[in-house]
């Protein structure tokens, strides 16, 4: 936590799968300024990887639709999906498209 | 039965296990890694997380089609040439609702439940790109 006045500091506990594992690792923890989204969280995940901002942002700073998001174990799509807020102790899963079966 | 599994199943004793003569159809779809010059395949899954939209799947094939009974064994880790990779077993009253209750399913599964294939070569490895998003 910040000194008084400043934002506040959360936790937020990450699962990356696939090539989001390869680059980023498992599970981790992040820490976010609140009040956190989905974008401020996947900016933070980037940051643990020479190349991670390039691969979850795209050029206009928006989480590349690619890059698939459940928070709490729901998946988060749409419009507003860079927006969606993120509490502290949430569990953010990122992923590429999936290709089971 | 709904399972991701890191084990071998058995997919002959699955089929005539659905053989209680309950319904009238039963139709199965068995998915095996393929000979594309690959040595071995890694199969990831978010398992958690992919039973339960496996279950859900399965919720809404009963709900569409009036299948009665749905099976989907989905295994992860490691597979060779011939492994089995998923087996779903469709029974139902008549022939026409468990072929599209099969056929369903496994759309779904390569749309929506978080799994993955890496395959490994002589020369390297290659994550299988998704068929959706």
């Amino acid at each position: 936590m910040r000194d008084q006045g400043e934002n506040m500091l959360i936790t937020v506990h990450i699962r990356a799968f696939a090539r989001f594992r390869e680059s980023f690792g498992d599970r981790f923890d992040v820490e976010v300024e609140s009040p956190a989204t989905v974008r401020s969280v996947m900016l933070e995940v980037g940051k643990r990887n020479g190349q991670g901002v390039r691969d979850l942002i795209d050029d206009g700073g928006n989480v590349k639709k690619s890059v698939i998001i459940m928070v709490n174990r729901e998946r988060v799509t749409g419009e507003a999906r860079d927006e969606h807020p993120v509490h502290g102790g949430d569990e953010v899963a990122l992923y590429p498209p999936v290709a089971g079966g | 039965m709904i399972r991701v599994t890191r084990d071998e199943f058995d997919a002959s004793a699955l089929l005539e296990e659905a053989r209680s003569g309950e319904e009238g159809a039963v139709v199965s779809f068995l998915g095996i890694v393929r000979n594309d010059g690959i040595d071995r395949m890694e199969v990831e899954a978010f398992e958690e997380v992919a039973e339960q939209e496996l279950s859900r799947i399965r919720e809404e094939a009963i709900a569409k089609f009036g299948v009665t009974r749905v099976d989907i064994i989905h295994r992860v880790g490691s597979l060779s040439v011939g492994d089995r990779i998923v087996l779903i077993v469709v029974g139902a009253s008549h022939r026409k609702a468990a072929f599209l209750g099969c056929e369903y399913i496994i759309d779904r599964i390569k749309e929506s439940v978080p799994i993955w294939k890496k395959e490994y070569t002589a020369g390297g490895s290659r994550w299988v790109p998704g068929e959706h998003e």
